[in-house]
């Protein structure tokens, strides 16, 4: 209405000053027009200076710096148009430079250029009339710079403010006082350059904030795009202030880090604080830092609640890290304490403490955050202290509570896969698992097992077989029996069921590659010592069989080839050792048990495989009663077959390796051999399928005849039950329908005829074996050509090329082929 | 100005001693021309010769007498015929008798008293000068030499500052100070304006230099405003607890000192505007008066020096406020010494005769008095209903104030305000209106 009434009284157009940026399309526009009139007022001020005109110049420069008062301009257009301005007044400055140099000096020039009656175009004016002052005459300077830095308030336009004060910094760049003691006082000290950049940034700062508050909210996105374009205005304040080279630790600590931080406090905008912290870490030496660590920590608790702290701590924990780094560790750090005095300490101690009280303090900080800054501290302990192993195992009983925190505030037992916190939780338990490679250490954190905890199923599966490859890749070795149990503690996950894992079956390959982990793993649970050897073997023991059949299935072997080892181990030692005997029992006591625990699980054919190993085992090292406990075992393999092994293929392979440990054990009197082969024969002639009966069968002639040893004939030899077996294996079979599976199962059967005849066993003539391979040749004769009879014919041949091999080149000791033709 | 008749006739030259030494000064014509003219000050001897020249050589020039004068008069525009000598003083040159050849006469105007400054204004001019005359029965031969005034003055070093704290209440609130009430020509205005309250979205601020120039008395009282300097101090909005340099070098300008009722016939006053504008252009101002004097160009101190930074520090109120006080009227202040915590440190002198201000007195108000009943607020006023009136008054009726009703007040209100407070002086006005730069 009112504007209705008058609209002709304004002395300032109001289309200069409305606050209204326009869009992105016409700033173009905008930003052109500027620009011609800068170039023709510019043109016209650098013609007026060659005439010497200095007044019309002056008149011209202002024209043109009248153009800064626009409104219209985004920051960037804005900056362009600044540019462009400020290097036409260079001209202005040199000229005016060179003109007092040569002692023309223009009176009251300064007094001169503050009869412009815009504020704006008045204060650029006068910031390159004053520094040309100073420029020529140092005692001006202080006093210069001081009354500079204070009219500079009368802009109170937070772009055009911004851009001014950017000016005066610009120019003053090269003439700040920068010692600390000045032969004249007018020249200034280093703290009057402090006080001048402290006064311009704290004002530039509070110009900066206050664009987040105005227009409309709506805009609040493109401002703080825009503030964030501006913000390098703010920070060159911090960059000025550590370029002045006298200024002190001292100083640093008395004057200006206080002067920055009551700003950066104050003004109470998270962009600003979160920008000029990261600033202030950035451009000033680690040395200042350390020396004034407690007063920036408490200053960021003290920041607003948006703002991000994790970023700004983790940045100088990293740099100053890094500088202890640099540093071997040498840093020198003290601190007042509350009681006034000075008190050497760590890096670390610093941090944590304040570490901590921030994340009290700020209750509304993200739990990913506080895990981040504890992760910073975990880096920094790691790097600064390797050989505090305390200060890591704190970060991780910090970390702990802050998880315990965390679920008590989601009301969850455990993180969440994939959660932001879940990730961090992952980074802090990856990051000790990196560093030491070496499980040893980790299990000597206290906290760092508990912490495992906190991640749910699927994260505690991956963290433990992040530390299962990283023991596999660095071949370590666990050689007692309570870090055993740490480790296997650490990898509960792995180890047994889990309360809280998902109900559905696993996939079975990932469970059988974790699975094949664990048992890798177990392979380096290893003592020089036998005793303690044992005493691991059945604390993991102990640990695993919580498995389930699941598991133990893939972490009972390894223990059980463990424990075999270690029994081969005591024979060795039975020179030093009098109790080997006894222990070796005990060993395949504790075996048996484990096997034991397999078959219970209802597992048949690795309990079965397993025995045999053990009665080999046995065999081979030979202590007191090992016949008996061999046979146990072999019994056992044997029972196990019969009761639980019903498909006919994994019978023939169980009959076969049962009648292969047999005949490679040399311990087994008449009284215990007996029952075993007779039984063997007995199994073997049951099989079902007629070519598995007629292998088996054959097979089984090695239970009656075994090649000498040492030059001695087994006592137990009995060449004519072999015999029967080989013709029994002949007659099953020709009773095969196919001829190509009979002409195979001939042909291997003449190799056997052969090798046992080799072996000496007498009672497989020459006739027998000359009939076998007539036998073979007329069926293979009665064979259409195939690839099968072909492999046959091949096998067939060699086994013939052999026998005339040895013909032509008898062995000395064995049997030969006497009267045997090849035709 | 000479008029010729018939026969014998002379041309007249005043010639003043130590012309050529003397300083000039330049003076505004009523042509609005600018003039150089010998300047003299107050008490000092005004001297020359006469000198006759015949136009006719060789033939008499009868005479009733030679005489110079020296004048001083006023000169209101609209009573052109009517002139009001305040200085008349004649010497005799020589007494009637025959004038046979060139003459020179002698005259000195010993240590006269020039109690006022030249000057030509809108709606008056004060001027000096000398006449000589050659009386003659028919046509007098005259001739007139304006000579140029100074007053000069001095005040002591230090003076009182303007300290001011003003306001539209819930609105803004400002606290202003300038470093004096008087300021020399040449002088510079120091000063801060701090802002205690930010509700509006200003937009920039200014101060600009109101002449006044008052002349007549009663009903035939003419005034006229004009904008001498317009001096934009502050750029953008402040917020609250920011405070803005103010420095004005009035070397630059176009004044004259503060003249108050010069013979009863005239005025001129200086004041300053401090105008704030907001975002939706509206104005809020505040009118304060200094006093401007002139200073003795021999004793000139380096005052401004551009190089001794002039800026007032920083207001700290954690030191009780120094009192406010108003330079407009020395009968009506209230100020509370004792107590500065109390809302009494702002005055509010009524401006009702605000044109009746007289004498150098009314700007002494170094000693504050004792509280009054009459207590109330300066404020600034934001009326957007007094808008339409052409009125150059910065200071309205108070009745018409009176209707306002949104009129908002300081947030100060003095607990003895059984008065209306709008009834007193409004002392800052919004809006200004377009009679104000009246040029």
């Amino acid at each position: 209405m009112e504007q209705i009434n008058h609209p002709f009284l304004y002395i300032w157009s109001s289309a200069q000053m409305t606050n209204q940026a326009s869009p992105v399309e016409e700033q173009e526009k905008l930003l052109d027009e500027a620009l011609n009139i800068v170039k023709v007022q510019a043109f016209q001020m650098k013609r007026c200076l060659d005439k010497s005109k200095l007044m019309d110049a002056l008149k011209h420069a202002s024209t043109m710096l009248g153009e800064l008062r626009t409104s219209l301009l985004s920051p960037k257009s804005y900056y362009e148009l600044y540019m462009a301005i400020t290097d036409e007044l260079r001209h202005l400055e040199l000229y005016l430079l060179e003109e007092f140099q040569k002692g023309r000096k223009v009176a009251d020039l300064y007094e001169l250029v503050q009869y412009a009656g815009n504020i704006v175009p008045r204060l650029y004016l006068l910031i390159t009339v004053g520094l040309v002052y100073i420029k020529t005459n140092s005692n001006l300077r202080r006093d210069l710079l001081k009354d500079l830095v204070e009219m500079c308030r009368g802009v109170q336009h937070p772009l055009r403010g911004l851009f001014l004060r950017n000016y005066l910094l610009q120019c003053t760049r090269n003439v700040l006082p920068d010692t600390s003691e000045a032969q004249n006082e007018n020249e200034g000290v280093v703290k009057d350059a402090i006080d001048f950049v402290l006064m311009n940034f704290a004002e530039m700062n509070k110009l900066w904030v206050r664009m987040q508050h105005q227009g409309h909210s709506r805009d609040k996105e493109r401002r703080e795009r825009e503030r964030s374009e501006l913000r390098i205005l703010v920070g060159t304040n911090l960059v000025r202030l550590s370029q002045l080279e006298s200024v002190t630790v001292e100083d640093y600590g008395r004057l200006v880090l206080p002067g920055i931080l009551e700003q950066v406090v104050s003004c109470r905008d998270a962009i600003a604080q979160e920008y000029l912290m990261e600033c202030i870490i950035q451009v000033f030496p680690d040395e200042f830092h350390l020396a004034n660590l407690q007063p920036f920590l408490k200053s960021c608790a003290e920041l607003q609640p948006g703002v991000n702290i994790k970023n700004i701590i983790i940045a100088l924990i990293e740099r100053l890290a890094t500088y202890s780094q640099r540093n071997e560790g040498n840093i020198n750090l003290s601190v007042v304490m509350e009681d006034g005095k000075e008190q050497e300490v760590q890096l670390f101690e610093v941090f944590s403490d304040q570490v901590a009280a921030i994340t009290q303090s700020r209750t509304d900080m993200p739990p990913e955050d506080m895990l981040s800054l504890q992760l910073a501290l975990l880096k920094l302990a790691q790097r600064c202290h390797p050989d505090k192993l305390n200060y890591v195992d704190r970060v991780l009983a910090h970390t702990d509570k802050i998880c315990a925190d965390i679920h008590q505030a989601s009301g969850k037992t455990h993180l969440e896969h994939n959660t932001a916190v879940f990730k961090e939780l992952m980074k802090i338990l990856k990051l000790p698992a990196d560093h030491y490679k070496n499980i040893l250490t980790l299990i000597k954190l206290q906290n760092y097992a508990p912490l495992i905890k906190h991640l749910n199923h699927p994260g505690r599966i991956m963290i433990a077989v992040h530390l299962i490859n990283d023991v596999l890749e660095t071949d370590c070795l666990i050689s007692t029996p309570e870090d055993v149990e740490s480790v296997l503690a650490m990898l509960d996950v792995l180890v047994k069921d889990q309360p809280d894992q998902p109900t559905a079956e696993p996939d079975v390959e990932d469970f059988m590659e974790e699975q094949g982990l664990l048992a890798r793993l177990i392979h380096h649970f290893k003592s020089d010592s036998a005793d303690r050897q044992y005493l691991i073997l059945s604390g993991a023991r102990k640990a695993l069989q919580a498995g389930g059949a699941a598991r133990i299935q893939h972490t009972f072997p390894p223990i059980l080839f463990h424990a075999y080892r270690l029994a081969h181990t005591y024979k060795d030692l039975k020179d030093t050792d009098d109790m080997w005997e006894k222990k070796c029992q005990k060993i395949f006591q504790f075996c048996h048990q484990t096997i034991s625990m397999l078959v219970k699980a209802e597992l048949a054919e690795l309990p079965l495989r397993l025995y045999l190993q053990g009665a080999l085992a046995i065999s081979e090292i030979g202590f007191a009663n090992h016949e008996t406990i061999a046979y146990e075992f072999l019994s056992q393999a044997f029972s196990l077959y019969e009761d639980e092994i019903s498909d006919s293929k994994a019978q023939l392979a169980a009959i076969t390796l049962i009648i292969a440990t047999f005949e490679q054990i040399n311990c087994f009197g008449a009284e215990n051999a007996e029952p075993m082969r007779t039984q063997c024969a007995l199994a073997a002639s049951k099989l079902l399928k007629k070519p598995d009966q007629s292998r088996a069968v054959a097979t089984c002639a090695h239970l009656f005849w075994k090649a000498a040893k040492d030059g001695k004939q087994w006592p137990l030899n009995d060449a004519s039950r072999a015999l029967d077996c080989l013709k029994k294996a002949a007659r099953v079979a020709q009773q095969c329908m196919d001829g190509g599976v009979q002409a195979q199962l001939l042909a291997e059967l003449l190799g056997r005829y052969a090798l046992l005849r080799e072996r000496g066993n007498a009672s497989l003539t020459t006739n027998l074996i000359d009939a076998v391979i007539q036998k073979i040749r007329e069926e293979l004769a009665n064979l259409d050509q195939s690839e099968e009879v072909e492999q046959i014919t091949k096998h067939f041949h060699n086994t013939l090329q052999h026998l005339k091999n040895r013909m032509e080149t008898p062995d000395p000791d064995g049997l030969g082929y006497e009267g045997l033709t090849l035709a | 100005m000479s008029f010729f008749g018939f026969g014998q006739t002379a041309d007249i030259e005043i010639v003043f001693d130590d012309a050529d030494k003397r300083k000039v000064a330049e003076v505004k014509t009523d042509e609005g021309k600018k003039e150089k003219l010998l300047l003299y000050y107050d008490g000092e001897t005004v001297s020359g010769r006469v000198n006759v020249t015949l136009r006719k050589p060789g033939s008499k020039l009868e005479h009733q007498g030679i005489k110079v004068e020296l004048i001083g008069q006023i000169e209101l525009f609209y009573d052109r015929g009517n002139h009001h000598e305040f200085i008349s003083l004649v010497k005799e040159l020589a007494r009637p008798g025959d004038l046979l050849q060139h003459t020179s006469y002698p005259f000195e105007f010993a240590n006269v008293e020039k109690p006022y400054e030249v000057y030509t204004g809108a709606n008056v001019r004060l001027r000096y000068f000398l006449r000589a005359t050659i009386v003659r029965r028919l046509t007098d031969v005259v001739k007139e030499v304006d000579i140029a005034v100074h007053t000069l003055c001095s005040y002591p070093d230090v003076l009182n500052s303007i300290k001011m704290e003003v306001g539209i209440e819930d609105c803004l609130h400002i606290e202003f100070e300038y470093n004096k009430s008087k300021y020399h020509l040449k002088d510079v205005i120091v000063g801060k304006i701090y802002f205690l309250l930010v509700r509006i979205k200003i937009k920039h601020m200014e101060i600009s230099i109101i002449k006044r120039e008052t002349t007549g008395s009663g009903p035939n009282t003419f005034t006229e405003n004009e904008t001498v300097a317009k001096y934009e101090i502050m750029d953008g909005a402040p917020v609250r607890g920011e405070s803005i340099p103010i420095r004005v070098f009035l070397a630059g300008y176009d004044l004259t000192p503060t003249m108050r009722d010069i013979n009863n016939k005239f005025s001129v006053r200086y004041y300053l505007n401090l105008v704030l504008m907001d975002t939706e252009d509206r104005r809020y101002f505040k009118q304060q008066e200094v006093t401007l004097w002139r200073k003795s160009d021999k004793s000139r101190l380096p005052l401004h020096n551009a190089h001794i930074p002039q800026t007032l520090s920083h207001p700290s109120h954690s030191i009780p406020r120094q009192l406010s006080a108003s330079s407009e009227d020395n009968s009506n202040r209230a100020v509370s010494p004792s107590n500065p915590n109390l809302m009494q440190r702002s005055i509010s002198p009524s401006m009702n005769d605000g044109e009746k201000h007289n004498g150098p007195s009314e700007m002494e108000q170094d000693q504050p008095d004792v509280i009054t009943n009459k207590l109330s607020n300066t404020h600034i006023e934001n009326n957007q209903l007094d808008e339409d009136k052409i009125d150059d008054e910065p200071a309205p009726p108070v009745v018409e104030k009176q209707m306002i009703p949104e009129k908002p007040f300081v947030a100060e209100k003095p607990q003895v305000a059984e008065k209306p407070v709008i009834a007193e002086k409004p002392v800052l006005n919004r809006p200004e209106s377009e009679a104000s730069p009246s040029q």
